[in-house]
């Protein structure tokens, strides 16, 4: 490591969002109705780009919190509005809370997107994004994925779909382009301006077997470098496939990390690309772990990769033996500091870590 | 309860709080602000009283620990505005606060050249009123007034105090930490259920980073300027954190089997020493898993400073005095060391506007001194705070200890603690205040008025109806009676033998016109079979003259004066029969039924 900093969190997290000025959203996952959002300003360790190692200010301050009745899987700040959206069980509808630090500290709740519930209905994986307006694109599955504008909360866009497999994420490509990504494993793409014609489907994983699958896209739809059209699936065995959009009937690149099987289910499956660091990506959610890799040197033999770091940090967590050893729930990359992660484990750490190259390459 | 900030409030700068409970009036800590030069490092002491004398006014001024901001204007309260009343604090903290306070007017009166400020003497003779007490030791300041210190982590010899008027309560917390640390342990009180409880809110907006983290850090830069050959500077006061840091660096040192010497500035260790053997009980309140056996400041591999050290060649460490390189023994090393940038200082805490130490913190590298001489800074300048308030975990943990009805927030800033402030009340179900400098906020409470119950009516309502059972509450009747401030729960009978009062007689007449074409002594024998078939489970009597009974009510039968028709049933009861009078009267009212012989 270069740099290592703990956190503890009263009550652990499944996300961390960044936000503007540098912010970092935490949310409570718990049964309980009373969940606390956190709007976090980081310690200025991590707002400069050079790591101090003493510094006056080494902690995370509350900016502003909110209480929210039910549990927070997801939240999504809605780019150019002080205005974020979360979901979570028990079905697929959406809340929507306002954050305007300067007044009061306090989040609050605005208004719900309702959605038709249907049977079996899981929550809502969401996305935004705010070029023709502030939308937010959510759905539990693929037969009910909309785009609904925040403010007036009217639909914007219905997707027409032959499938209702369950959705394990979504996002904008860019603001006409959707990308899906089932449990199964399978993507699909839309467009936004042709909502009649169903979504394509491009790629499903061979020979799929109950494993659970999760996407990872380069960082939001506000890099449209030809590089975001690359997308990683992991699996819950730990089967990494590298797509590129463009070219989606061969896979580009397929690996498999090294995990503790059977994995502890696909709850917390995550896999998400470096913004700085060409080819590099992490992924989480099988142990106290989080991989780092390096893909460049990937082939498509889908042979075992050795991970270029791993964080332990949160399996030898200071809670003790009790209970089961925590698991990683979420990670994210900083977003200007290339080597920078901060990962979150069901113990309510939080972890701030910066590692340092093995082999010289900088 | 009345509770009015001085200080504090919404002010990180200085603490001073203003309690009325039940018609005593307590002053909370008499902090100085570190950032002003004039009168306003001291709380505005206008807000007790504008023309009475304090001491009349106060029953009493508590200080929770020796800090500064907490107890730096005490002198200037009691021997330039004028408080001759007792001032309770603990041991330690009477031990220690003259030191700190000498300390802190040397600065301001011999380095800055003050005038308005208070002397050694004012120092000596405000410590005079000082009445030191005891953990957990409930002191008696008058009859009604009793306080009560509990360990508050911190600093040595801090503490929160309870102060109780009758059965209301105020518990202040003053500076807490409800983590322990190498040499103190955690704050902890009692379920005493106070009707308020005031808390520092310093922290409250902080996740912290783990103590390791830091003090991981604190150990890497030390060993780092120790292995390339350089000399590391601590400047630190005469007691607080050095203590934890030699603790740190004795560990450390030991573990990694280090020869440069570590040496700790002369007077400060016998001094430092001394008042940590005085007060160890002090050190080893409530520490569970750390709890240490031998006397830990005895160490192995730091040693007593001799200035002459300074100029030896080598790696070494220094703690030395004071703490914000503003004079003295610091200043001296400081200034031998500041131009070999192969040296570090580590400055462990906050430093006044105006101190060398504040000034390189702020990047300044030339420093003008004594002879206008520059002083050019090529030393590595590094911070660390290693101080020890509650977080917002620590704050929710102490309010689930204590089960306060109300909480009053201090020390942060407002608008910041709007969140923590609807947490608290979401989870404890209690009003959270956080008032502003000068802001009288005022707290109702329940009191509890103890009321002694007759044994006579005690037996007499447990006698009656079912067995008495814990579960279910009992409704009993009896008469309250205030006399001679004592208050008394009787039996009406004897409250109104006691007062001298004859018993009232309340009786109820209603007159039921009924259709009733038949004459006076038919109606009545209708009337009494009906209430017989009716009322089976009471005694209905037809009496000889003529009326019925039921039970003790009375009915009589008269013919309606104008209409032969109609007869006039004139019904009677006491007030002990209400409900039976009131049920007749309705049932009459109905009229008699026409099969009725």
């Amino acid at each position: 490591y270069r740099d290592l900093h703990t956190f503890e969190l009263q009550a652990p997290t499944r996300l961390i969002e960044w936000a503007r000025g540098s912010r970092v959203c935490v949310a409570g996952y718990g049964q309980s109705d009373v969940n606390e959002i956190l709007q976090l300003i980081p310690p200025p360790t991590l707002q400069t780009k050079e790591t101090q190692g003493l510094c006056p200010e080494r902690d995370f301050k509350v900016e502003c919190g909110g209480f929210s009745k039910r549990p927070v899987y997801s939240l999504k700040y809605v780019p150019d509005t002080s205005l974020l959206v979360t979901s979570g069980p028990p079905d697929s509808s959406l809340q929507v809370w306002q954050v305007s630090a300067e007044d009061s500290d306090v989040i609050k709740s605005v208004s719900t997107i309702a959605t038709e519930n249907g049977t079996g209905q899981s929550w809502a994986k969401i996305a935004t994004i705010s070029t023709r307006a502030p939308w937010v694109l959510h759905g539990s599955r693929l037969d009910r994925v909309q785009i609904t504008e925040v403010e007036s909360r009217k639909n914007v866009y219905t997707a027409a779909s032959r499938g209702s497999e369950e959705l394990s994420g979504l996002a904008f490509l860019d603001c006409n382009t959707l990308l899906l990504c089932c449990t199964t494993g399978q993507l699909c793409l839309a467009d936004v301006r042709q909502p009649q014609s169903p979504m394509e489907a491009v790629s499903v994983p061979l020979a799929p077997c109950s494993e659970q699958w999760c996407v990872g896209t380069r960082h939001g739809a506000q890099g449209l470098e030809p590089s975001s059209q690359l997308v990683a699936r992991l699996s819950s065995r730990g089967l990494l496939i590298l797509t590129d959009l463009r070219k989606t009937s061969e896979s580009l690149a397929s690996a498999k990390a090294r995990v503790p099987s059977p994995g502890s289910g696909a709850e917390f499956l995550c896999v998400s690309w470096a913004p700085a660091l060409e080819g590099c990506l992490a992924i989480s959610g099988f142990d106290g772990t989080v991989h780092v890799y390096d893909t460049q040197s990937w082939d498509s033999s889908g042979k075992e990769a050795e991970p270029i770091f791993i964080h332990k940090g949160h399996a030898f967590g200071g809670a003790g033996g009790s209970g089961d050893p925590p698991v990683v729930t979420v990670h994210t990359w900083h977003l200007q500091k290339p080597r920078t992660l901060l990962s979150a484990a069901s113990d309510g750490s939080l972890h701030v870590w910066d590692w340092v190259q093995p082999c010289g390459k900088c | 309860v009345f509770c009015c900030c001085a200080g504090a409030g919404q002010d990180v700068g200085r603490s001073c709080i203003l309690v009325s409970i039940a018609g005593k009036n307590v002053m909370l800590d008499c902090g100085m602000h570190m950032g002003y030069n004039d009168d306003r490092r001291f709380p505005d002491f206008s807000y007790i009283t504008q023309n009475g004398r304090l001491t009349d006014f106060l029953d009493c001024v508590i200080i929770s620990h020796f800090h500064l901001d907490h107890c730096g204007a005490l002198p200037y309260f009691s021997e330039m505005v004028g408080y001759d009343g007792p001032i309770y604090m603990t041991h330690p903290t009477k031990a220690i606060c003259p030191i700190l306070l000498e300390d802190y007017r040397k600065i301001t009166v011999d380095k800055k050249g003050e005038t308005n400020f208070f002397t050694s003497q004012m120092i000596k003779d405000c410590m005079k009123k000082v009445v030191a007490v005891h953990l957990h030791q409930t002191v008696q300041v008058d009859e009604e007034l009793e306080i009560k210190a509990y360990y508050a982590g911190h600093v040595l010899g801090a503490a929160m105090f309870q102060i109780k008027v009758g059965c209301e309560s105020v518990v202040y917390t003053g500076d807490y930490n409800m983590t322990p640390d190498r040499h103190l342990g955690a704050a902890w009180i009692d379920k005493c259920r106070p009707d308020l409880l005031i808390s520092e809110s310093t922290y409250a907006t902080t996740i912290r980073d783990s103590k390791r983290c830091r003090e991981r850090d604190f150990l890497k830069k030390v060993h780092e300027t120790v292995e390339r050959g350089g000399k590391v500077l601590i400047p630190v006061f005469a007691l607080g954190r050095a203590q934890e840091l030699c603790i740190l660096l004795e560990t450390f040192w030991e573990r990694m089997n280090l020869k440069a010497p570590i040496y700790f500035s002369t007077g400060l260790t016998e001094k430092a020493n001394h008042y940590y053997k005085l007060f160890i009980t002090w050190t080893n309140q409530k520490i569970r898993k750390t709890f240490v056996q031998r006397n830990m400041f005895e160490f192995k591999h730091i040693k007593a400073f001799d200035r002459a050290f300074a100029d030896n060649p080598g790696p070494m460490v220094v703690f030395a005095t004071p703490g914000m390189l503003h004079a003295g023994q610091s200043l001296q090393i400081f200034r031998k060391w500041a131009g070999n940038e192969k040296n570090m200082v580590i400055m462990p805490g906050y430093c006044v506007q105006g101190t060398v130490g504040h000034k390189i913190l702020s990047g300044q590298r030339k420093l003008e001194m004594e002879g206008r001489q520059i002083l050019e800074v090529k030393m590595q300048v590094e911070y660390m705070s290693f101080s020890a308030h509650a977080d917002a975990k620590g704050i929710m943990q102490l309010i689930r200890q204590a089960e306060p009805r109300n909480v009053l927030l201090v020390h942060g800033e407002a608008k910041k603690m709007e969140f923590l402030k609807q947490k608290i009340e979401q989870e404890f179900h209690v009003s959270c205040y956080m008032p502003a400098n000068g802001e009288t906020t005022t707290i109702l409470t329940n009191p509890c008025i103890p009321v002694d119950i007759s044994l006579g009516l005690l037996k007499r309502e447990t006698a009656i109806g079912p067995l008495p059972d814990a579960k279910k509450p009992k409704l009993m009747h009896g008469t309250l009676l205030m006399k001679d401030n004592s208050f008394r729960l009787v039996s009406p009978e004897q409250a109104l033998k006691e007062l001298g009062l004859a018993e009232h007689q309340l009786r109820f007449t209603c007159r039921v016109h009924i259709q009733e074409p038949r004459k006076e002594h038919e109606a009545v024998l209708r009337v009494y079979n009906h209430l017989k078939g009716v009322l089976k489970d009471y005694s209905v009597q037809h009496l000889p003259d003529g009326s019925i009974t039921v039970e003790s009510i009375l009915i009589q039968v008269t013919a309606h004066s104008e209409d032969q028709g109609t007869k006039v049933l004139l019904v009677s009861w006491t007030y002990q029969d209400e409900e039976l009078g009131s049920y007749l009267t309705s049932l009459l009212k109905k009229g008699l039924p026409q099969s009725t012989p």
